[in-house]
């Protein structure tokens, strides 16, 4: 198992407050292959953005606890090592992209320097080498680099997210997470933006987890997909076993309530019900109440996650044999 | 998988199990669940309790009469008898003090009222109207802002006389600026909102508009900035009735205490210790107070 | 005016005065929609689409143009009359179900309030017993009646919007991007309701929307707008198949498909909007425009009818035909 990069094993992540425990990322697996891209899909709440903060270290202090599980980064598991550690790991191993370009970048400095302040941090080099690295990033993303010495301000929306992808790449990091990053951006500028991000991963050979709720952007840029639910990957596997044979009846569901464009429908198929509450789960499967798939046995066990075919997993229990008859 | 359970868990199950949860919480519930929470709002919270009830009970409490002069006991420095010592006219601090608190709480209380109604008043006009009439409020509160508070008061005390009023007017005259800009900010933020657009897409009126929703929106502000100028109010009246403007002798106001014992600072300090700790305490009270109430309806804003 | 249209729009022109200039974020524009149809007006933040919606609403006065209803100028008419005459009839539904709810209501009161305000005469029991009714219609249970938004999700925040906005019976309702706030499994559930509703109720509606597949789903007729100009119109099955400006084109084949064996080829283009202050008398799209000529750099192209029913905006825009 060389080629893993990242290995996330039964990762538990909760948030606890006075009042109540938001079960946030319920036993959670996977791994990441050097230079693959992975899909994280799922609706609001689903635990995307928590697994994300959880494999950075950046869950919210005293709130946020990882209550089981490991992620290894490489054969170090990052749940282990001390926070200074974990510094020198981030921005130089791991970054990620957040998803507000706006608030992302200080407004007080220029890009330049924000991008050679990351450089300077984890490399052993001048300013002024700092400086001129920095000057390449931006033209990397495809920005003047003359306008190092430009504000953020200066800058428009798709302009700001090309900045900050180029400091998450500073340091060619080995692993970048992109929590949806061009969701606040319009088509033209997000479809820049993807070429941009799909060329870069290409030449640099970087692994991506890229965290969305589109389908269609995770099918443009992804080689393996990962649906979450609940807090839980209710299923996993490439691309092509996710999208043409899905097998959990949420990704069913999932793919028959978007408009499409190549096909008339009268009416959208709907997924009835909420999308449940992560700080009152039930104890058995989540997706249960809206199921449309569902069997009498189905509130009575908490499927486990099931290999439905070589490399494509499915937590539900029509594909645990055992429980058949 | 099965649910993990944690000890934090069982610990809210537990909780939940002794307390009915409410159905419906309301914002105002919400907004008091933060502010219990927050540890030093709670302490504020108590202290001006505290307060109140020294200033309802002042009878009840103090041992003395405060205008009660002793001449067998002149500048006694703290003892059993006199907790807080004698004045020089031997008064009891103490009892002076104690009777204090209802002063300066009632009069603090007008002051921020009077200022509230003309000043809050105006910005709540300059915030919903904007264009032309904003301005005029504005500049005109400028100019207010523009003349030294002390000034100002020595100028109304010396047109109108001391007293109550004059005192009240005076700390209403320098806080109005500030409780203008305020009062205009909360209501040029609430006027902005998506809700106020899709109220008016429905019809609603401008008098509704303002009554239901622009002040129970900006309420929430506007009580932040209420309990933080009581503060501010005790503050003035006391370094007014110190340099010896707006109230008059025996009044035991604690600005006025201050200024009895000013001149035997060197022999009896302690003349002017207490009630300077009792205004520290209470304009520290009000501002945990203030701080608490804008975590718990501002949350965002931390 | 042709008994078919509920409103026919001409010449409609909102301009801002802003510190850098006049913003044009309407400007000149002209469309009719018919009586139950749904119109469906695409484009990118900035284009104009929600100014152009809240104008139609008297949220913002128009700064010249007409819009007729009913044979009445509704965008010349004082706004007291309009208010008074209209504004129950046009209605609209808010982009941000979070953000368009006063906080301080409880479910009840919000549904209540347009009803409260529109018929003075109902008593409090009949205006209770009417919000009620609302709900059900919308698919609110009676037991959230007590609630307040910050307790709901998006899905049931943005039904609130909805019944409140039908409560008053409208004719016409303008949707400003009633689904890009929510989940998409939520999203199926308040499109079917809107298409249910509109359904029962003979309504009309003015769908605005960034999200391609949204719209063509839900219209019937589709406008995108660029820089605050219509630039092309047409029926909602042609915009897809037979797109012809170039634009259009370029925002049609940005969109990502969630399909792994349709690869589509993109047209990229470069840079990013900007916005129309002060605009030259050129096409506004000349600057990323990849075909863009001398003459679509000195002259502006108006808006006109290249095939039965499908207009577009462009000088060349025969070439572009399918």
């Amino acid at each position: 198992m060389s080629d893993t990069l990242l290995s996330v094993k039964d990762l538990v992540i909760h948030y606890e407050t006075e009042d109540e425990v938001v079960e946030a990322v319920n036993n959670i697996s996977f791994d990441i292959k050097k230079g693959e891209v992975l899909g994280l899909v799922g609706e609001t709440g689903a635990g995307k953005t928590t697994t994300a903060l959880g494999i950075l270290g950046l869950l919210p202090a005293k709130v946020g606890h990882v209550i089981q599980g490991s992620i290894e980064l490489e054969g170090q598991d990052l749940l282990k090592i001390s926070e200074r550690e974990m510094r020198q790991i981030r921005g130089k191993k791991i970054s990620m992209i957040f998803q507000d370009p706006m608030t992302a970048l200080n407004p007080v400095k220029t890009v330049g320097d924000q991008i050679a302040e990351v450089i300077l941090l984890h490399d052993h080099c001048s300013k002024a080498e700092a400086l001129r690295k920095a000057q390449d990033m931006l033209a990397m993303v495809g920005i003047v680099p003359e306008r190092y010495r430009d504000y953020p301000h200066q800058f428009s929306g798709g302009m700001k997210q090309r900045i900050v992808i180029a400091i998450a790449l500073a340091c060619k990091p080995e692993l970048l997470i992109a929590d949806e990053p061009t969701t606040a951006l319009d088509v033209t500028i997000q479809a820049q933006i993807l070429d941009m991000m799909r060329k870069l991963q290409k030449d640099q050979g970087t692994s991506v987890i890229l965290i969305t709720h589109d389908l269609g952007v995770v099918a443009e840029m992804c080689d393996n997909c990962a649906v979450m639910y609940g807090g839980e990957l209710v299923e996993y596997g490439s691309l092509e076993q996710v999208f043409d044979n899905p097998k959990h009846p949420y990704t069913r569901a999932l793919y028959k309530s978007i408009p499409s464009l190549d096909k008339d429908v009268h009416r959208l198929e709907v997924i009835p019900g909420l999308v449940p509450d992560p700080s009152d789960l039930p104890e058995y499967c989540s997706f249960f109440e809206r199921c449309a798939e569902k069997c009498p046995k189905c509130n009575k066990y908490d499927p486990v996650r099931t290999e439905v075919e070589p490399g494509h997993f499915a937590k539900c229990l029509q594909y645990m044999k055992e429980w058949e008859g | 998988m099965a649910k993990m359970h944690t000890p934090a868990m069982e610990k809210i199950e537990k909780k939940n199990r002794k307390r009915k949860k409410p159905v419906n919480s309301t914002p105002a519930y919400e907004a008091w669940k933060r502010f219990r929470r927050n540890k030093t709002a709670i302490i504020g919270l108590v202290v001006v309790g505290i307060l109140i009830l020294i200033a309802i009970f002042a009878p009840l409490i103090a041992p003395y009469d405060y205008t009660m002069q002793d001449y067998t006991a002149m500048m006694q420095a703290p003892s059993k008898a006199h907790l807080f010592g004698t004045d020089a006219y031997g008064r009891d601090i103490f009892s002076r003090v104690i009777y204090g608190t209802r002063y300066s709480l009632i009069i603090a209380l007008f002051c921020t009222i009077a200022a509230l109604f003309s000043g809050g008043l105006l910005g709540i006009i300059a915030g919903y109207f904007g264009g032309r009439v904003d301005t005029i409020i504005m500049r005109i509160m400028d100019i207010f802002q523009a003349i030294p508070m002390i000034m100002m008061a020595m100028c109304i005390v010396s047109v109108l006389g001391n007293g109550i009023p004059q005192l009240v007017a005076a700390v209403m005259f320098a806080s109005m600026p500030t409780m203008a800009r305020n009062n205009r900010a909360a209501i040029l933020r609430v006027r902005g909102s998506d809700y106020i657009e899709s109220s008016e897409a429905i019809g609603v009126g401008q008098v509704e508009m303002i009554l239901k929703h622009m002040i129970p929106n900006a309420a929430g502000v506007m009580i932040i900035f209420f309990v933080g100028f009581l503060a501010v109010s005790i503050m003035m009246m006391s370094s007014m009735s110190y340099i010896g403007v707006g109230l008059a002798a025996p009044t035991p106001e604690w600005g006025l205490i201050l200024n009895d014992g000013k001149a035997y600072i060197t022999s009896a300090p302690y003349m002017m210790f207490f009630p300077a700790l009792m205004i520290m305490i209470t304009c520290f009270a009000f501002n945990l107070m203030g701080d608490g109430l804008r975590d718990a309806f501002d949350p965002k804003s931390k | 005016m042709d008994s078919r249209n509920l409103l026919e729009v001409k010449n409609l022109k909102k301009y801002f005065q802003t510190p850098r200039g006049l913003l044009h974020a309407v400007d000149n524009v002209t469309f009719n929609i018919e009586k139950g149809k749904t119109i469906g007006i695409v484009g990118e933040s900035g284009c104009g689409k929600s100014t152009l919606g809240k104008t139609l609403m008297r949220l913002h006065q128009p700064t010249s143009g007409e819009v007729m209803f009913k044979d009445t100028d509704i965008a010349n008419i004082p706004l007291k009359e309009f208010k008074k005459k209209y504004r129950a009839n046009i209605q609209m539904i808010f982009q941000d179900p979070y953000a368009s709810l006063d906080p301080r209501m409880s479910i009840l009161q919000l549904i209540e309030e347009p009803i409260r305000v529109n018929n003075k005469k109902l008593s409090k029991a009949e205006v209770t017993q009417k919000a009620k009714e609302m709900m059900e219609l919308v698919g609110l249970a009676k037991r959230l009646e007590n609630s307040y938004p910050h307790e709901l999700d998006g899905g049931r925040r943005q039904r609130i919007g909805i019944a409140r906005a039908l409560s008053l019976n409208p004719e016409f309702i303008v949707c400003d991007e009633p689904v890009s706030a929510l989940d998409v499994s939520i999203q199926a559930q308040v499109l079917n309701l809107l298409q249910d509703l509109q359904e029962q109720r003979g309504l009309t509606y003015m769908f605005i929307t960034h999200d391609m597949s949204v719209v063509k789903h839900i219209s019937d007729d589709i406008a995108v707008m660029y820089l605050g100009q219509m630039i092309e119109k047409c029926s909602a099955d042609r915009i897809f198949r037979d797109t012809i400006h170039p634009y259009s084109q370029a925002l049609l084949s940005a969109i990502p498909i969630p399909n792994v064996h349709i690869k589509h080829e993109r047209m990229v283009l470069k840079g990013e909007l900007t916005s129309p202050i002060d605009p030259k008398p050129c096409c506004r799209f000349a600057q990323r425009c990849p075909y863009a000529t001398d003459r679509c750099l000195a002259e502006e192209p108006k808006l006109r009818e290249i095939l039965p029913n499908h207009h577009v905006a462009c000088h060349f825009a025969e070439k572009f035909v399918k």
